[in-house]
Parts: structure tokens; sequence; C-alpha cells
């Protein structure tokens, strides 16, 4: 795409009402919300220092973590560990987990599988897929994109949502409150989740030395979705690792701070099947939580990264989202501006990373450089050098 | 003398009809359409120009030097007064602009891009309109503003006139870097040939790139970089109290680059004025939409549109620091508000209403 074809989409989001009002209200809610978290939790900013340090740590040695995690999946977690270069790495994986038969699947939200599309991919093999996030929920009825890291359906109103959740048979109707159109969603997933075979999630991190999980969530969704059916998979791109448990809940400390949304409601650690021994000493699997646990690292453009001195940064990145919020062009525009799946400020790398550069370039013709992204970042990651990286690289290749 | 002269229409339908197989709607058909700028073109049109001329956009030496006249400035020496001539280019940038806007309102530059770039140069630089003369003069009063300030605060400097050249700022934040590091080594060059050690900067755009870039890309750089408010701030000048409230917009580059946030707090509440915070400021400050507004004259005024609204919620009247800041809100200011230069307020402070 030609940064002209991705300015003329800017503009036209620039341009629309609704959009913009959604864009508004995310802001309005979110920037003070962090602000206030840093303020009352000080200790937040030094974490993120900390943070920053033990994710070099790992980014400088990342076969051997990868190769620690794995291990640490299979021996300590006693779940199965698989590794996965590319997107069709991760669907073949996931598909000889599921095995024959159409299965109900139900999601956490999770960035890593929006990038390698198993959504899309598990309904067009015949199952049956929810996403179990509000937003998330009403992004894949919509067959829209997340607008925002965290927020992915920042930019939809009360109206539209009545509108998308219809169409998918959640009870509701236009004169519904916020309350009862989320009770009514309540009801129309909890039935989804006691029927689920699968769970699928993410991870906000995972620990080399436990091989266990961290999912940060406020709904309530991601336990349900990761607990009653009887197996889980979980997708985690390869910059989720930390070197111990503490650093790896360190890291979903900094970034619910950093989203605004601190205290989480939930933090929840994975490291195994569920299981009991209360019966003679005899190890059972699967009890009120899953029989099996797979867990996916994935690699998909991140090792490669590595290489490149300027994308490489992108790596330290948390996903917090707060520089999308801070951004001039998101705010106008939300994540419109940017790729397939990532938007906004964070978007730049992440699109060159996971797309490609080629993809990324023309995007970044559209950066104000203006580095309200840089200040906020938890990680002080020089996203405007990035963009400047990106810039020169769109022109030179433009210009041949 | 204008080396991009191009008739570009003309040619422009000449080279589409010779391609088979395009498609051509007669030319009075083609209007009303409302689509991007071909970036590249307008690219090429500033990298030519900084090239040819040392400026983006084309610039009289009277424009550039004129505000010099009537104050003696002395012709050289080690400390000297650098203006990157981006306040003077402003009126320039803002007719280009202007220029802009109507092609990305016309078709012509879509029907370019759709055929590749057969076409040649869209961007015709001799349909830049000179800029007003009251903006011109608007400048001249801002620069002579701050020499005189300075004068009073009894720094001493020079001012090298036709060696004050263009920063290449547009070129280091366009991606056109290449050209922008040989643009710098002439610029580097010629201030040491001159005997320059001490520059005197007044923007944010020029203080940036002169103190933290050019050493990025010239090897054992050695000019010290100082900025304007900087000194003042140091200086501690005497003035007179204004009695006055004024809403403060930080540009980017001061308040995130080059941590300039409490110089200008302090000269201004030194002279009587009260400074009122909008909503995101200092280091959290929000762009005015300049750096965009080559590319996309449209995206740029909507950015300025939302800055403007948090400005006007603190206050009706605005202080800039940066003139590509100053160019971009105005396009946008509410007729109810007023909008000033710093170096304007300083000047009533501290000369006691000059100009």
């Amino acid at each position: 795409m030609k940064a002209e074809e991705i300015l003329e989409k800017v503009i036209e989001a620039m341009e629309d009402p609704v959009l913009r009002e959604g864009l508004r209200r995310g802001v309005n809610a979110s920037v003070p919300a962090v602000i206030r978290a840093l303020t009352t939790w000080p200790n937040l900013t030094e974490l993120a220092d900390y943070v920053r340090k033990r994710k070099e740590e790992v980014l400088k040695n990342i076969d051997y973590y990868i190769n620690e995690t794995l291990k640490s999946i299979e021996e300590r977690a006693k779940a199965k560990a698989y590794f996965a270069s590319s997107r069709e790495d991760v669907l073949r994986t996931v598909d000889s987990i599921l095995g024959d038969g159409k299965k109900i699947i139900v999601k956490a939200k999770s960035m890593v599988t929006e990038e390698v599309m198993l959504r899309e991919h598990l309904a067009e093999r015949g199952h049956e897929v929810y996403e179990t996030d509000l937003g998330e929920l009403m992004i894949q009825i919509a067959k829209d994109k997340p607008m925002h890291v965290i927020a992915p359906a920042v930019h939809l109103t009360r109206e539209r949502a009545v509108d998308i959740l219809k169409s998918a048979g959640v009870e509701v109707t236009k004169d519904m409150k916020h309350e009862e159109i989320v009770s009514r969603v309540r009801t129309f997933l909890r039935d989804k989740f006691m029927r689920a075979d699968i769970g699928i999630s993410g991870a906000n991190s995972i620990a080399a030395d436990t091989g266990a999980i961290f999912l940060v969530f406020n709904e309530g969704n991601i336990s349900l979705a990761t607990t009653l059916p009887l197996v889980h998979i979980a997708v985690v791109s390869i910059e989720k690792i930390m070197p111990t448990t503490m650093d790896a809940f360190a890291q979903t400390l900094v970034q619910s701070g950093y989203a605004g949304l601190f205290p989480p409601t939930y933090i929840y650690m994975i490291a195994g099947p569920s299981s009991t021994a209360d019966i003679e000493y005899h190890r059972v699997y699967g009890v009120h939580g899953p029989k099996e646990l797979h867990v996916i690292l994935y690699d998909g453009g991140r090792k490669n990264a590595l290489n490149d001195q300027v994308l490489r940064e992108q790596l330290f990145c948390v996903k917090c989202g707060r520089c999308e919020f801070a951004c001039p062009i998101w705010n106008v525009s939300g994540n419109i501006w940017g790729g397939k799946v990532y938007g906004g400020p964070l978007g730049l790398a992440w699109t060159a990373i996971t797309e490609g550069i080629e993809r990324a370039a023309p995007l970044s013709m559209l950066c104000l450089l203006d580095g309200a992204c840089r200040e906020v970042c938890p990680m002080s990651i020089d996203i405007p050098k990035i963009a400047r990286y990106l810039k020169n690289r769109y022109v030179r290749e433009s210009r041949k | 003398m204008n080396l991009l002269a191009y008739n570009y229409k003309e040619i422009f339908f000449q080279q589409a009809k010779k391609q088979k197989n395009v498609f051509m709607l007669p030319e009075s058909q083609i209007t009303g359409i409302d689509m991007p700028l071909p970036m590249i073109d307008v690219l090429e049109m500033i990298a030519d120009n900084t090239k040819r001329r040392g400026c983006p956009v084309p610039i009289s030496e009277k424009d550039a030097y004129g505000w010099t006249e009537g104050l003696n400035i002395p012709h050289d020496g080690e400390t000297v007064l650098f203006t990157g001539l981006l306040y003077q280019l402003t009126p320039h940038i803002d007719s280009l602009v202007k220029y802009l806007d109507s092609l990305e309102k016309s078709s012509i530059a879509t029907l370019a891009m759709k055929l590749g770039r057969v076409a040649g140069k869209v961007i015709d630089v001799t349909k830049i309109a000179s800029p007003p003369k009251h903006r011109v003069e608007e400048q001249n009063n801002i620069l002579r503003n701050i020499a005189m300030l300075l004068m009073k605060s009894g720094v001493s400097f020079g001012y090298i006139y036709g060696d004050d050249m263009y920063s290449g700022v547009l070129l280091y934040d366009l991606g056109m870097e290449d050209e922008f590091e040989k643009h710098a080594e002439k610029v580097y060059k010629r201030l040491k040939e001159i005997g320059v050690k001490r520059i005197i900067t007044i923007d944010p755009h020029t203080t940036h790139i002169m103190r933290k870039v050019y050493p990025n890309f010239i090897d054992s750089y050695d000019i010290d970089v100082k900025n304007y408010l900087e000194i003042l701030s140091e200086k501690g000048i005497k003035g007179r109290g204004l009695k006055k409230e004024v809403t403060i917009h930080d540009p980017c580059l001061y308040a995130r680059y080059e941590n300039i946030t409490e110089q200008p707090r302090k000269l201004l509440e030194s002279i009587g004025i009260e400074v009122k915070e909008p909503e995101n400021s200092k280091t959290m400050t929000f762009c005015c939409g300049g750096p965009i507004e080559s590319l996309s004259p449209k995206l740029s005024k909507g950015i300025a549109s939302h800055r403007m609204n948090e400005l006007t919620k603190a206050g009706k009247e605005i202080v800039t620091m940066c003139p590509i800041c100053y160019s971009s809100l105005i396009r946008v200011k509410p007729e109810d508000v007023r909008m000033e230069d710093i170096s304007q307020y300083l000047a009533e402070g501290f000369l006691g209403g000059v100009e």
C-alpha cells in the first residue's frame, strides 16, 4: 500500500464523527487513569525500569531463553511445549491438538492470535469460535479490526454495540442501558463457556524458570475460558519471555499500570494442567480445570527483528497501548493508521516485525515525530527514531 | 530562475495521452474529487529546492535578511545569531501549503498517481503565490524583537547575513537523510570557514537540529548551540508588569527534545504574565499538526483543530514559541482568540513596547 492510500483512509477516519467521538471518550478515560495509577503507585515507574533490564537480558540471549522456557513448560509445568516460527506452524500445531471433529472454542483476547488470524482459521475449518472479551466479541461479529491494543472496541458507541451484538443473537435492544447489555452478554457467553471443548488464550508474560504464563484481565472471562474447557491452548510470542516468575509477574503489573487499569481485577498464573493426588497420591489430571495445557511459543518475525538495531527496540514493548492514546494521529484515526493488526505508534514497528518493513514503511510517512509516544512509553522506546528509519526506507524505495 | 517550473497540466495531458489503454476523462470533468497529494513528488520538490537554493521553498534575499535593516548588528563574530531562516520561511511555506491544499482538492494529483509518475512533476513552484506582505512583516518584527532582546540582555553577538542558512530540517523529518547529510555538511563547512564558534538559535526546530542532530551526522562537530530563551532566562533581565493571562502552547521539540519548558514560563512570569496551562502541556504537550502540512494540509488542519480546542478551553489568548506552530494554529484560530509569538510579549515587557 502506498502512503497516499493510507493517508486517504486516515482522513476518512478523521472525518467520521462516530469514530472520533469513540476515540475521544477512550482518551479522556484512559489518559488520566494512567496518570492516577502512576502517581498513586509511584513504584510502578521503578518497576518499569526493572522490567526493561530483565527484558534486555532475554533479548540478548533469546535462543537460550526460548530453550529454557520450552524445557520448563514440559518438565516443570507438565504441559506440552511447541515452538512455532511462522503463522503456518501455529495453525498446524493448533489443528493437530484439536484433532478431528468440530469443536466449540472460547477465546481470550490476544493480539498474537490476531496476528496469525487464528479465529478466522478455526472458523473456516468449521469450528464454533467465540471471543469472550466483550470488546473483542464485538470486533469478531462486526469483522472489524481492534482499534486499540487494550481497548479493541474503543471506537464503538452503545447504539452500534447493540446493533452488532444483536446480529449475533445476543438478546439486546436499543433502549437497554449499559448494565443490561452486559448482563445479556453474560447470559449469551455463559452457555458457550459451559459447552466449550477448548479454551484458547495468549499470555501477557511467560516465565523461563517455571514455564508459568500470566494473564491480565478485568471481565473475568479469561479464568472461565482457560479453566472450564478440558483443553487449554496458549499462544505466546517470544518477546513475552521473562527470566523468572517474579519478573513475569512484574511485567504484568507494569503493563496494566501503564494501561491505566491498575490494579487489574485479575492476574491469573497458569503453571500446568489442573490435577489432584488426593486419592492415594495417585496423580490425576483435569479436575475442575483443563486436563491438557499446550503452550505454543511463537516467533513470527521477532528473532529476525533482533538483528535490526532499530526495530529491535520494539521488542521491549509490553503493549500497554499508552502511546496510542498520546499520539495525535491516533487521536484522529485510531488503528486505521496501522497494519493488519497493530496501529498507532506501536503499530509502526510491530507491523514491520510481523508483516514486513514494506508494509510498515508507508505508515511512517504520516508520523509527526512529535515524540509524545516516547514520552509516555514505560520502556522508553524511541518510536520517533523507528519512524525516521522507516520513512527513509519508504522514500528510498519509492524513488527507485 | 525557477528551475522547477513546469507547465504541469500540459505535460501531464500530453504524456497521459501517449500512454495506451489509459482512459482519460475530458479535463473539464476532472474536478471535485478530494484526493491525497503524490507524496514523493512533494518530497522531490522540497529536496530539489533545498539542493539548488538552500531552502525548501524559494525565498528572496530581502525576505530572508531584510529584517536586519537599521539594527546595525556586527557582520561577524564567534558568537552569532543563527535564525536558520525558519521564521522567514514560514510565510512562504504557508503559501506552499495553500497551493498544495488546492492540489489536494483537485484531481490532477490523483490521476498522476494512478498513472504512475509518467506525468513528470505535478508540483509547480511557480504556482506558489508570494506570501502576503503583512505576514512577512510580522516575521520581521519577531526577528527584530528577538535581536533587540538579546542586545538588551547584554549578550554580544554578530549576524552573518547570507551565511545564516536553513538547517535542512524538512529533509531530515521527511525521510531524506542522504540529502540532509549533504546539506548539513555544506552548512557546517561554511560556518567553520567564517569562524563561527557559538550560535544563538531562536526556534525549536533549528535549535534541535543544530544541537542534537548535526553531531550525529558530522564528525567532531564543535559548534556550541544556545537558544535565546535559555539565554534570556539565565541573564535575568528586568522588565515591566503587563498584567495579562496567556495560555501557553509548548512546541514538541522544545518540550520533549530540548528540555525547554521552564524558561519561557519564567520569562513570561517575570513580566507579570500569568501563564495558563492547557490540558496537555510541558513534556505532555500535543502537536500543532505542522509536521504533516506539506504532505497533507487537510490532516494537518485536523490535528491543529484538535489542539486549538484544548488551548481555547484554557484561555482566549495563546502564546506560541515556534513559527510552524504559529502558522498551523492560525489556520484554525477562532476569531475571538488572540495568538502571539512569545517574543512579542517579551519585547513588550522588556523593551517597553517596541513595535
